[in-house]
């Protein structure tokens, strides 16, 4: 009787369910789905990103019955479908799933290629990752879409999914780089390592020199490339007439921008270092050389900036072309200037392929007495220390170090954006 | 008085005219004096140069290998870059709550900044770190390091550049687009992206001349043998060199030919470079040309 009675219920419960308009168990099963797709795609991505060895017969089996109840779940939430392209489209999806399905618990690790086939082992490795992660993130797009009906509303969800999906995948690298940049490298940041000189190939001691010769380097950057650059951004857009040759010059100076910094480093190692042999002057020369474009450009878009009409307003009471700059033009754009100028020198700060063989010494320099002297400079100290890495204990200094040096820019960069989002004029 | 203050403005206008003259003498000196010191290399090797025959003590220098280097490199790289890059612009740009929008987006600028060493010490001890044991590689130094970290590195150029394009097209574009009823994601597909497309690839391209002579991270973390791997799309051997690493290895200790050898390098890295940023411009140009009507 009892039996009977719950058998007609289970009975009734199924009917219901089946129904084709259930809208409550429709929702639930796509909320179901589209958890289960996500967790796929983050074991996937757990698997390349922490070397989880997903090889593991449970887990294999695990992700098999997983991929097969996604499909089951899609099926069900698909039942109502009637548009051929969507239909399309889950049956390739649902194919992928259950290759997946198949392939993984098809191989066990028995079976695996042994080491000597590397290659063929990582290429597995990384397709079954990969295989994870896409139809993780696929899966839960697609099982949006029953639950809106699928309106267009439905693929603005699933896109909207994906979306937000990527800029997780890019946040992670660049949350792990700074993060773990400031969690090794705050320890070996010290007094005597701010204040000290280089000793044992870098394991101990500090980077005073280093810090004193990357200043002095800015320093001698700044006092030859900012007049020359604000001078010829002056010239170009103030005086010099529209024309082919204006053009001509503004595209140099945008090239020159592009170009590598090797390439600046090989030309003052060919050019500078036979005249003035490895020294501050040649390391100031070329770091010069490398952000005059930055700042030319960047000046020459705040003077490009502020209207016409404010110009001919001051030509029209009787200022004078240099009175009209000095007074009317230069103020407002200053604030584009410096950012631009910020943002070059420290582009420049950073910068170590131009250095390396024209101004920097390892260690030795201390603070030089002229320019003729060579100097230490913060990225040089992380590319040797970089290469010591192994070979002596210098993996606290490195890191405090990059940490020193990425503050540096950082911060420098990080005063160019407020400038320029503080003294923002809005014509 | 008169005469004294229009003396005085020519007076001015010719210093900023000798400033100028001395900046862009700068500019088209570089550029000369690349192109003389590679000549030598072009007029000894003749296609030569183009060959994978590389013999670093006495010739012939043939840097194929390092030409295949950056463009594997670089295609690695612009493979994680591009799309990631686009999406990531596009939620910025149209999905991100402006609370969001307002720390992440100087966020993202502020890597764009992140020296280069720094990316390259990043890949020694994390990156390489990771594959050699994860991938049972000889060393973990490889094409494939190579390319994750740059492309890593070309991500915030390629998001700040696409997000400031799509932020450039006029509201009244997508507003009359979300007044016929389309959703907010139809005036993405149809509307926002097609009317920025230019601003898109302009970063794009950007992206992948930054890559291309991105010159310390790479060297970093590659093998930097003069070799083209075998076969040539083997991510994981620990073969392989680029441009910019084969110049900043080579150029301490080289004389004579292989001086030029390097220089005729660096003139190929300037000549894709300049491509690369004049079209940039160009498509930028277009951009601006658009919308300054409407």
């Amino acid at each position: 009787m009892d039996l009977r009675k719950s058998y007609s219920y289970f009975k009734d419960f199924f009917k219901e369910l089946l129904k084709r308009d259930n809208w409550e168990f429709k929702k639930i099963m796509c909320i179901v789905s589209i958890v289960f797709s996500s967790l796929v795609a983050i074991i996937g991505f757990a698997s390349v990103a922490m070397s989880v060895y997903i090889g593991d017969i449970f887990l294999r089996f695990l992700l098999g019955t997983i991929a097969i109840l996604i499909s089951i779940l899609l099926f069900y939430s698909y039942i109502k479908l009637h548009k051929k392209k969507e239909l399309a489209s889950l049956i390739v999806f649902v194919v992928i799933v259950f290759l997946l399905a198949y392939y993984m618990p098809l191989f066990p690790p028995q079976y695996e290629l042994k080491a000597y086939d590397v290659d063929a082992s990582i290429l597995k490795f990384m397709i079954t990752s990969f295989i994870l992660i896409i139809v993780g993130i696929l899966g839960a797009s697609f099982s949006m879409k029953p639950l809106y009906n699928f309106t267009s509303k439905s693929s603005q969800a699933s896109a909207y999914y994906v979306l937000t999906v990527a800029i997780l995948l890019i946040l992670y690298p660049l949350v792990v780089i700074v993060s773990s940049i400031v969690s090794n490298g705050i320890g070996g940041i010290s007094w005597e390592f701010l204040t000290q000189d280089v000793s044992r190939h870098g394991s101990k001691g500090g980077v005073f020199p280093a810090i004193v010769g990357t200043l002095l380097l800015l320093m001698g950057t700044v006092f030859i490339a900012l007049p020359l650059g604000i001078g010829s951004a002056i010239y170009l857009q103030e005086y010099a007439k529209k024309g082919k040759i204006v053009r001509v010059i503004r595209i140099g100076v945008d090239v020159l921008q592009g170009i590598p910094s090797i390439v600046h480093g090989l030309f003052g190692l060919a050019f500078f270092v036979p005249i003035f042999g490895i020294s501050l002057l040649s390391g100031i020369l070329i770091m010069s050389f490398l952000t005059l474009p930055i700042i030319i450009r960047s000046s020459e878009e705040a003077l490009k900036s502020v209207p016409q009409s404010l110009r001919e307003g001051s030509y029209a009471v009787g200022a004078t072309r240099w009175q009209t700059i000095q007074r009317v033009v230069l103020p407002p754009a200053l604030p584009g200037i410096i950012t631009g100028t910020v943002l070059g020198v420290g582009r420049a700060a950073g910068e170590t392929a131009p250095i390396m063989f024209t101004a920097v010494v390892f260690m030795g320099a201390g603070t030089p007495t002229s320019i003729f002297d060579p100097i230490q400079a913060l990225p040089y100290h992380l590319l040797e220390l970089t290469r010591y890495i192994g070979a002596y204990p210098v993996d606290q200094n490195a890191w405090a170090t990059a940490l020193l040096l990425l503050s540096i820019v950082l911060g420098m960069n990080a005063i160019a954006i407020i400038i320029r989002e503080k003294y923002r004029v809005e014509f | 008085m008169l005469l004294s203050r229009t003396l005085k403005e020519e007076l001015i206008k010719y210093l900023f005219f000798c400033v100028a003259a001395v900046s862009i003498f700068i500019i088209f000196f570089i550029f000369f004096f690349l192109f003389q010191e590679a000549l030598p290399a072009f007029q000894e090797m003749g296609w030569g140069i183009f060959s994978t025959k590389w013999n670093a003590s006495n010739g012939p220098y043939g840097i194929g290998a390092a030409i295949f280097g950056t463009l594997i490199v670089t295609l690695g790289a612009m493979l994680i870059a591009i799309p990631l890059g686009i999406l990531g612009a596009i939620f910025l740009s149209e999905l991100a709550p402006h609370r969001l929008r307002i720390i992440l987006k100087p966020i993202i600028e502020l890597l764009a900044g992140v020296p280069s060493i720094v990316y390259g010490f990043i890949g020694i001890v994390l990156i390489v770190r990771y594959l050699q044991p994860s991938f049972d590689m000889l060393s973990g130094y490889s094409f494939l390091a190579g390319s994750l970290i740059l492309g890593v590195m070309a991500l915030p150029i390629i998001i700040s550049m696409s997000d400031d394009a799509m932020k450039a097209v006029p509201r009244s574009y997508k507003e009359a687009s979300l007044a016929l009823g389309a959703t907010k994601w139809e005036t993405i597909k149809k509307v926002t992206i097609p009317s920025s497309i230019s601003g898109i690839s302009a970063a794009v391209v950007l992206g992948i001349g930054r890559a291309i002579g991105e010159t310390m991270a790479v060297s970093l973390v590659l093998g930097n043998v003069m070799k083209i791997p075998l076969p040539p799309w083997d991510m994981f051997e620990t073969t392989g060199t680029t441009l910019t690493s084969l110049i900043v290895n080579d150029m301490g200790e080289a004389t004579g030919l292989h001086v030029n050898a390097l220089f005729a390098g660096a003139v190929i890295l300037f000549v894709i470079v300049a491509i690369m940023s004049i079209s940039s411009n160009i498509l930028q140009e277009r951009v601006e040309k658009k919308f300054r009507g409407g």
